[in-house]
């Protein structure tokens, strides 16, 4: 079985955002592999354990990435792609579909495992839209894998009712919750071995497209502005009479916050 | 008496001996290096002061009986010792005599009175000490039949040798000295029985043998204390007795850093060190010379588990059991460390010939893990790295040292450690504070208290280390605020360096992940440095002891104080005026990292004596006595699942002791002292406060 | 003039509020609206869902769909968009709407959003508002393409109690079943303990609770609310919460949409594990305690007072 599993650096989420005029303050700010992505890879890698599949990582973005991508060669990952393009840099989520479909055309997978979405754009959608585009199946979400066979895998989803069961044949693309696993710390060692693997690192024209062919020329939406988010309203504490603020606070969970 | 006999005795006594030392001394030179022979001077203070004084035995309140006993065994046969070189050359030459202290000098009959009550001495302690074991029977000691036996045979040395004395004084005085028996008599100091009176009680016990009788008597206790004592000799390196031998060169070659041998600064751009696995203690054979001899030295008294944090709270971790394993280990491989360190010999720094060699190394590792099969991976994440241990230990063992290489093969080898430290290694990589909070807020506490950063005053003159815990947990920043209102009412010079201060990597490096602490470090240094920064003033005794004995090593050289240290001073010069208005019974746990590892103890003690009205309650465990919190060595990020609470065990003692006010002087154990009285159901009645925060509530 | 297609969000049979909000909000846009309801015995539903403010209501009814699966589904929904010619078809917020979205969007050449809370049509130009970077930022969206997908974040729109619509019902074939991602069963919630880390509601209980009462008083809230139920670590170091319902540094890390903590100070281990929530209720009867500062809404009581009136006060909202 050959996986393909995607990762990709975002904007630390720990940190304050700040934004001005319409952009995101770059200063300050520290870049990490996305959380559901490393979810992703130990997914992958615990495959290639329990199944001999072969595991190969791509990354997108423009920029250094060698970091996370050592951290998942230590983690078990086989292979490493990394498509290194400034114009990705304002690809939305249909084109960065595009790439991979171009990355997985070229690499003939049986398996495509991404996080369920990035921490920096909390959008989804790109490996759904990947399996639209390869017209595989395509099931989001998940939190367990099984393999079948060599063509069939049973994989469990969260769904709105609860937990849907779903035998897929292959290939196919999933994504997967952050439930599905624990990932494991790499050992120091592996992150100083795996500075001597190669990372296949290309822009679009050495994967053998270029950004218009993807879509990114012509985007379908674009990010005008970032607009700061209104802060937190410095928690409101109530005291007195116990019945009068608790009914308060319901109502407002309920009305303001929405949440209930 | 008889040369033949005691030739064949000697070469068979000490040939055996000498087989068995050169084994002995062979496997530790198969182990690796370490340069323990500098400093000849502080090593000969240490030799007199801790092994030949015997400090750490009669020096702790607590075991000074146990102590004298063990101290007056052991001057009683150094004593000896010189009465055996006597009694061997009697051997060979009738009336023997040592130059110096033979019968023309005082010194002679000094010696022999003193030996003759160190024999009676010896023989009441040996007595008691089978007494403690079989009656008394403290838990920490570990009752084996080799502890009897020695014990048995001291007594045999010491009865033997006084019987034979009884026997000659009884020959000399009262048979007419058939044998024409030497004996002591100078004109001027008299006959040697006046100056023997235990060898005379002796003498009367057997006085009803016939002349003919005594005579034997006389000669088989001359050759049961030869037989015994060379058999003694025989037993010593076979078992925790070879600390007999060892303890005195063990002691002299001990570490001369304080507070222990300092964690090595292992050289991670090394790509070869990560493929052969040598970093941190991975193998039996990475262990270094030393520690060997530690291990032969480790005499199972159990002092070390007796305050162990650990041990005491049903933890795996077991230090005798550790260093005893460990020596099984070694002996149970010494011939294949001795043929791999052969091999080792040989390399040659060429790498295709040295593959070969390393091939044939291979075949002579040890078949069990060090790690996870000799020793459990729970007994080893267990420490505190309080070093209770090695304050304690009579023969200077260091415990710390080891525990911590062999987590960093864990750590950075193995990848095997505690899940739970993953969150904290990755918010130090990711925000450089082990709860991963954004970097950003570092300096939000100080938001308003008008607290100047370095980036905007870098010539202060004191930079205020607020550490992670200051910065950011809720409780520990109302002690930088209370610390800020000190300094500013002393007008100190003084700033942070807000969102550029980073974790000062002490846990990760307990913790065995020096490549971790090495990326903090370096960091917080280039920072440092970059300020020019000379004087640190830090709330947290684990940032200090990392900021004054590990950042030397890389090029991070300050002076630091801890804020008690401070504050006393600042007293002290009138810089700040406090009331003496705290109230009710105050007492004060010692931080590890404060007092074992720094050895501040009386200045949190100064400053605290001063707000007292009532004055300070000492616990029962305190100074260099104190008892861990429980958070040391990064249990503060691991959970604690095995055994009961430590914290909640050294909240037990101090609610036992009726304080109102508990003052501590690090955020770990403030932390972990407020959670166990709460556990307990006493954080109501018994506050846990910082100094800073009484000093601050009390400023005149 | 828009068409504006809402998806209706049916769990368990019953449509969910989120239905009428969003076509509240679409006839104040001014936009034609329908709705279209894929799923088993969901016909019944038309006079709902007309009700809740559409024209037209688009009808695929077939036991096959007893069970979410994304392709039939995304396909009846593809269909009913084509039927109404619509510009813009929305979700609600569920992990149905977050599966379906993106691929009704490749199929119909859209626009996808996920998660957005405002839309605005100027003339031509459709603008979107969405958070991102875990709700630290706003994302303003331009959408340049003739069609939108989005799915809309809970409680972004109000349901308008005035509004309308009118019963036109258009049943539709129902889509094939697709072969390549076979459903075949749903285990349903009810049936297991909801996993603190999947968890929407996180209800936390802390020392506060003192004993084994105190925790059961507190579980039961969190079984009203179908809630994860998790603890802070002096619970779990009393013996009276199992390890794994630790939440904090050491434990469990929830990031759920409203973590309700009950008699829990607040220390800095356990906010590592929480502090990623969307929304945090706190109950403490000390005024001063750390939890308090992170919290969005405080109540200062003794929590054996508060909880049942929590409880009470939640039954009569759920009623």
């Amino acid at each position: 079985m050959k996986i393909l599993t995607t990762v990709k650096k975002v904007v630390d989420v720990e940190l304050n955002i700040h934004v001005e005029n319409g952009a995101i303050l770059e200063k300050g700010l520290q870049y990490v592999i996305n959380a559901w992505d490393e979810n992703g890879v130990e997914a992958a890698v615990q495959l290639k354990e329990s199944h001999k599949a072969e595991t190969t990582l791509v990354s997108l973005g423009s920029g250094d990435n060698t970091d996370i991508i050592r951290k998942c060669y230590a983690m078990g990952i086989d292979n490493a792609i990394h498509i290194d393009d400034p114009a990705l840099e304002k690809a939305d989520s249909p084109t960065f579909a595009r790439v991979l479909q171009k990355v997985y055309e070229a690499g003939e997978y049986d398996l495509v495992i991404t996080g369920k979405q990035a921490q920096d754009t909390d959008a989804g959608q790109a490996g759904i839209m990947l399996a639209e585009f390869l017209n595989i199946p395509c099931v989001s979400n998940v939190i367990k894998i099984q393999v079948t066979d060599d063509a069939n895998i049973q994989v469990s989803r969260l769904g709105d009712a609860g937990t849907e069961v779903v035998d897929v044949t292959l290939p196919a693309v999933i994504t997967v919750s952050d439930s599905i696993n624990e990932p494991r710390l790499p050992a120091m060692r592996g992150i100083m071995m795996a500075k001597k693997k190669k990372i296949n690192v290309m822009d679009l024209a050495g994967l053998g497209t270029s950004f218009a062919e993807v879509g990114g020329t012509a985007p379908k939406s674009e990010i005008v502005e970032f607009l700061p988010t209104e802060k937190r309203k410095g928690g409101q504490k109530f005291e007195g009479d116990p019945a009068e603020i608790t009914a308060k606070v319901v109502d407002l969970l309920v009305n303001e916050a929405k949440v209930l | 008496m008889s040369p033949l006999f005691m030739t064949l005795l000697l070469v068979v006594g000490l040939g055996i001996f000498a087989r068995t030392m050169y084994q002995r001394i062979l496997l530790l030179t198969a182990l690796e290096p370490a340069d323990r022979f500098n400093r000849i001077k502080d090593r000969l203070k240490n030799l007199v002061v801790i092994a030949i004084g015997q400090k750490r035995l009669v020096g702790r309140k607590k075991e000074r009986a146990s102590g004298i006993m063990h101290a007056l065994i052991f001057w009683g046969f150094c004593i000896l010792l010189i009465r055996s070189i006597t009694l061997y050359g009697e051997g060979y030459v009738h009336g023997f005599q040592l130059p110096l202290l033979g019968e023309s000098s005082i010194l002679g009959y000094l010696y022999i009175a003193l030996k003759d009550i160190m024999e009676g001495v010896v023989l009441i302690m040996v007595i008691w000490a089978f007494y403690r074991r079989l009656v008394v029977k403290p838990p920490r000691l570990h009752n084996t039949w080799e502890a009897y036996l020695v014990l048995g045979m001291i007594g045999v040395l010491m009865i033997s040798d006084l019987l034979y004395d009884g026997a000659r004084f009884n020959l000399i005085a009262f048979h007419g000295n058939p044998g024409n028996l030497h004996y002591f008599n100078n004109p001027t100091f008299g006959h040697e029985f006046i100056w023997t009176p235990v060898t005379i009680l002796a003498g009367n016990v057997i006085s009803g043998f016939s002349t003919v009788g005594m005579e034997r008597v006389m000669g088989l206790m001359f050759w049961i204390h030869i037989i015994t004592q060379l058999t003694f000799l025989n037993i010593l390196p076979l078992g925790k007795h070879f600390h007999v031998i060892t303890s005195l060169p063990n002691v002299f070659l001990k570490s001369l850093d304080y507070p222990h041998d300092k964690i090595k600064l292992l050289d991670l751009e090394d790509e070869s060190v990560w493929e052969e696995e040598t970093l941190g203690v991975n193998h039996l054979y990475q262990l270094n010379w030393k520690q060997g001899l530690d291990l032969y030295t480790c005499t199972e008294c159990g002092r070390c588990k007796e305050v162990c944090p650990t041990y005491v709270t049903d933890k795996p971790l077991n230090l005798h059991d550790f260093n005893d394993t460990l020596k099984a280990e070694l002996y149970a491989n010494a011939d294949n460390l001795i043929q791999r360190a052969k091999l080792a010999k040989t390399l040659t720094g060429d790498a295709e010939a040295d593959a070969k060699t390393k091939e044939k190394m291979a075949v002579f590792k040890p078949e069990k893990a060090l790690v996870g099969e000799v020793i459990a991976l729970d007994t080893l994440w267990a420490c505190t790295t309080c070093r209770a241990c090695e304050q304690v230990c009579p023969v200077t063992i260091e415990q710390v040292p080891r525990i911590i290489a062999m987590r960093q093969g864990q750590t950075l080898m193995q990848g095997e450690y505690p899940q739970e430290l993953n969150t904290a290694f990755k918010g130090l990589e990711r925000n450089g504070n082990p709860w991963g909070i954004g970097y950003d807020k570092r300096a939000d506490w100080a938001e308003g208290l008008d607290v100047k950063l370095m980036a905007d005053h870098p010539e202060a003159e004191y930079l205020l280390w607020v550490g992670c815990a200051g910065s950011f947990d809720d409780r520990t920043q109302k002690v930088s605020k209370a610390l800020v209102k000190i300094l500013k009412a002393a007008d100190v010079d003084f700033a942070i360096l807000g969102t550029e201060e980073k974790c000062t990597g002490d846990f990760a490096r307990r913790a065995g992940n020096e490549m971790m602490y090495q990326m903090m470090a370096t960091e917080n240094i280039e920072v440092l440095n970059g300020y020019n920064v000379k004087k640190i003033i830090a709330a947290c005794p684990h940032c200090l002891n990392t900021l004054r004995h590990d950042y030397p090593q890389l090029g991070g050289h300050y002076e630091v104080f801890h804020h008690s240290d401070f504050i006393n001073q600042l007293i002290a010069g009138g810089k700040i005026r406090v009331k003496k208005s705290l109230a009710g019974t105050l007492t004060y746990h010692d931080p590890c990292y404060l007092g074992r590892y720094n050895e501040i103890y009386d200045a949190p003690r100064s400053v605290l004596n001063t707000l007292a009205s009532q004055g300070l309650n000492e616990l029962p465990r305190h100074g260099t006595e104190s008892f861990c919190c429980g958070a040391g060595g990064g249990r503060m990020w691991m959970e604690e699942t095995i055994g009961t609470r430590i914290n909640v065990e050294r909240s037990r003692e101090i609610v036992a002791e009726k304080a109102e006010t508990v003052a501590v002087g690090c955020p770990f154990c403030l932390t972990m002292i407020e959670d166990g009285m709460k556990e307990l159901n006493k954080d109501e009645e018994i506050k846990t406060r910082d100094i800073a925060e009484l000093v601050a509530e009390h400023l005149a | 003039m828009t068409n504006i297609l809402v998806v209706a969000d049916i769990k368990q049979g019953e449509l969910k509020g989120s239905t009428a909000e969003l076509l509240s909000k679409a006839r104040a846009l001014g936009a034609d609206t329908a709705v279209v309801a894929v799923g088993s015995q969901v016909k019944d539903l038309a006079p709902q869902l007309a009700a809740a403010g559409s024209d037209t209501q688009y009808i695929v009814d077939d036991p096959a769909l007893e069970i979410f699966s994304a392709k039939p589904f995304s396909e009846a929904v593809v269909k009913a968009a084509g039927e109404f010619n619509a510009d813009m078809v929305w979700f609600g917020f569920s992990e149905t709407g977050k599966a379906a979205a993106p691929r009704v969007a490749v199929q119909l050449e859209a626009a996808c959003a996920t998660e957005i809370i405002d839309v605005t049509i100027d003339g031509d130009t459709v603008q979107i508002i969405r958070p991102a970077i875990a709700n630290k930022v706003q994302q303003k969206v331009k959408v340049n393409a003739s069609k939108l997908v989005a799915v809309v974040r809970a409680g972004a729109f109000e349901a308008d109690p005035e509004v309308t619509g009118k019963e036109n019902v258009i049943t539709l074939d129902p889509p094939e079943k697709d072969t390549a991602a076979r459903v075949k069963e749903l285990i349903s919630d009810a049936s297991g303990e909801i996993d603190l880390t999947d968890a929407d509601i996180v209800v936390s209980v802390g020392r506060g609770a003192k004993d084994q009462t105190g925790v059961d008083m507190v579980k039961a809230l969190a079984d009203d609310l179908a809630a994860g139920f998790g603890s802070s670590r002096a619970m779990v170091d009393a013996g009276l919460m199992a390890h794994n319902k630790q939440v904090g540094q050491t434990g469990k890390i929830v990031a759920p949409s409203l973590y309700i903590a009950v008699g829990i100070s607040g220390a800095i281990q356990h906010l590592a594990g929480m502090n990623g929530s969307k929304v945090i209720l706190a109950v403490n009867k000390d005024p001063e305690a750390p939890i308090f500062n992170v919290a969005d809404f405080g109540i200062v009581g003794d929590l054996f007072d508060v909880v049942p009136l929590l409880k009470e006060e939640i039954k009569k909202i759920r009623a």
